[in-house]
């Protein structure tokens, strides 16, 4: 799953969640019909997509999205878009990268599209990551395709004269993925988990962790696609004072707030909870509790 | 080529063009893409009186090419509606025609009676697709004494046209829309989703929060058809087409076949412009053929090779001429 590729809501459990500020500069949206640049098999399951799409590469921002429109022009399935992280983009060039997985239908046509086809996108969309001014040192935890909404934070934190620090967590070797995208981009340290070493235990990843930043410490902790490593995230931020951003996944059918389908909502409440879409997918930690 | 008149009425309500968003399907947020001013009109999100939340998450999938939904329509109950969300309705031009629901048909009228005299709501759209809580959670629009009941306290209470919004999850929509007539309703619109479900082999559980939900997209359009095609035929007012319609085609299929104006629905989601190409679509459409005014096209569906032959069909389009009648018997 990309940073918000399908799947289900990750369900907000004991961890407390909000909105961040109303301070960053305006979503503006734009409707595009993007060239497919490029469409290819990257590695195992993962699939690289690059669009021209100008307006969308000059105005995103780390953790933001767009929709893709998977069906063809003059075809009318697969009906609903799918939202999709920004893995990076070039705004001189004009264009945006997606990496996705094969999980379902949707992506499976998806990876059927081909150079020169044009294809119906909107974004940027949501509320981004946000780095704050004093911050000198993140921590990234990412796993699977989650770590796709991470990567574009790495760039323009490494960029800024951060030190980063970044999990890349997977069920298997062929599951992780954004280790050597991190490297490259400069992240002064890098590891690379599974399940199927228990590297990616949590109590084992802890201590892994600690052993890296005790030295260091960390200002900003920002996570992707595991419930488990949000809440490992939350105990790390307590013990160094530092804060959690977490980007939420969900079904999404419009991105720009109106239809409701990707809303937080447990069952019980009385009103509407938070969209994902529009006051996510980016949401910041305030401790133990429920979303709120 | 002549530019045709795509101007359509319901009622004293006056379109610029036939095409408008379907109820859930659409906010002022679109405008952010695309030019609201050019619709024929707007259609809000179904406002209940009281704030409510909507259903558990996940509240969309698609499966087998449908879209199912149990959004369950959150709502900041009405006093919010008309203080902030309205408002940035009424900042486009074409008349904002308000949907409203309800749980008991008394929660309907007290909506009418808040709502009257709020400037800017041209129409009201009654979304009786809603589980009655007096009657066990029954919808509302499956009993006609119950639909004949809202939509008649909902027109005593207002000024604007009452638009009677029709469920297809009934045995008989034709009877559903007479009672709407009779209680007094300038127009009808059809059709709501088609309930349903799906459900994820592997981990042996409902797609959907809610377990049940609504189905649509293009795969519902032969339901609608034939529900609006039945309804146009058996009432005297105008009939608003929803139900899978996606482009110029759909739209002036569904105007043949009795339909005054359209609502496109799901399509939103997958082309976010898909509205204003259809409108373009239509004046070409129209232009191509020489028909100078888009109503020459409302109820011109021909039925059968020739007049002579023409077949008495019920609502369900099944034959009930004597003639055919013996032939069975026979």
């Amino acid at each position: 799953m990309s940073g918000l590729q399908g799947g289900q809501a990750v369900a907000p459990g004991p961890i407390r969640l909000s909105r961040l500020p109303d301070d960053q500069a305006a979503i503006q949206p734009t409707l595009l019909g993007a060239s497919v640049l490029s469409n290819e098999n990257i590695r195992a399951d993962y699939w690289s997509l690059v669009l021209d799409a100008p307006t969308i590469a000059e105005r995103a921002q780390p953790g933001q999205f767009v929709m893709l429109t998977v069906a063809r022009q003059g075809e009318a399935v697969p009906i609903l878009p799918r939202p999709m992280a920004i893995f990076r983009w070039d705004a001189a060039a004009g264009t945006i990268e997606i990496v996705y997985r094969l999980v379902g239908g949707g992506t499976r046509v998806l990876a059927t599209w081909d150079r020169g086809e044009v294809m119906t996108v909107v974004g940027p969309l949501g509320r981004g990551f946000r780095l704050k001014p004093d911050t000198s040192t993140i921590l990234l935890l990412g796993r699977g395709i989650g770590t796709c909404s991470l990567t574009a934070l790495a760039e323009v934190a490494i960029a800024g004269g951060m030190t980063v620090y970044a999990v890349a967590s997977g069920r298997s070797r062929e599951g992780v993925f954004g280790g050597g995208f991190y490297r490259e981009a400069g992240a002064r340290h890098v590891l690379e988990v599974v399940d199927t070493d228990g590297s990616s235990d949590p109590e084992r990843l802890r201590g892994d962790l600690l052993d890296m930043l005790d030295a260091s410490g960390v200002d900003q902790v920002f996570v992707c696609g595991s419930q488990r490593l949000l809440a490992l995230g939350v105990e790390l931020a307590a013990r160094y004072q530092a804060e959690v951003q977490v980007s939420l996944e969900a079904h999404m059918a419009c991105g720009l707030g109106y239809c409701h389908g990707c809303s937080t909502g447990a069952p019980g409440l009385a009103k509407e909870a938070p969209l994902v879409c529009t006051e996510g997918p980016v949401f910041v930690s305030t401790g133990r509790g429920s979303l709120s | 080529m002549i530019t045709p008149r795509l101007g359509v009425r319901i009622g004293e309500l006056e379109l610029s063009n036939p095409v408008m968003p379907a109820s859930g399907c659409f906010g002022p947020e679109l405008g952010q893409l695309i030019d609201l001013n050019r619709l024929g009109a707007l259609v809000t999100k179904s406002v209940f009186y009281e704030p409510r939340a909507g259903n558990p998450a996940p509240r969309l999938t698609e499966v087998g090419g449908v879209m199912l939904n149990s959004v369950g329509i959150p709502s900041a109950g009405v006093e919010a509606f008309i203080a902030q969300t309205l408002p940035r309705y009424l900042a486009w031009n074409p008349p904002t025609i308000v949907s409203i629901g309800g749980l008991t048909v008394d929660e309907y009228h007290r909506l009418a009676e808040r709502l009257a005299g709020i400037q800017g709501i041209a129409a009201l759209e009654v979304n009786i697709s809603c589980p009655n809580l007096e009657a066990g959670g029954l919808e509302i629009g499956a009993d006609p004494r119950t639909v004949e009941a809202v939509i008649r306290g909902v027109v005593d209470r207002s000024r604007v046209p009452i638009i009677a919004k029709l469920t297809p999850n009934v045995t008989s929509i034709v009877e559903i829309a007479c009672a709407s007539e009779a209680g007094g309703a300038t127009a009808i619109s059809a059709i709501n989703t088609v309930v349903g479900m799906g459900v994820d082999l592997a981990a042996r559980r409902t797609r959907l929060g809610n377990v049940t939900g609504g189905i649509s997209g293009p795969a519902i359009k032969p339901i609608a058809l034939r529900m609006v095609w039945s309804v146009a035929r058996a009432v005297a007012i105008p009939v608003i087409a929803i139900g899978g319609i996606a482009s110029e085609e759909d739209a002036l299929e569904f105007m043949v076949a009795g339909a005054t104006a359209v609502q496109f629905g799901s399509v939103n989601f997958t082309r976010p412009d898909a509205m204003l190409r259809a409108i373009d679509g239509i004046e070409a459409w129209l232009g191509d053929r020489g028909v100078s005014d888009v109503s020459e096209i409302i109820g011109s569906l021909e039925l059968a090779p020739s007049d002579d032959e023409l077949p008495a069909l019920n609502e369900y389009g099944a034959r009930t001429d004597e003639a055919h009648a013996a032939r069975r018997g026979a």
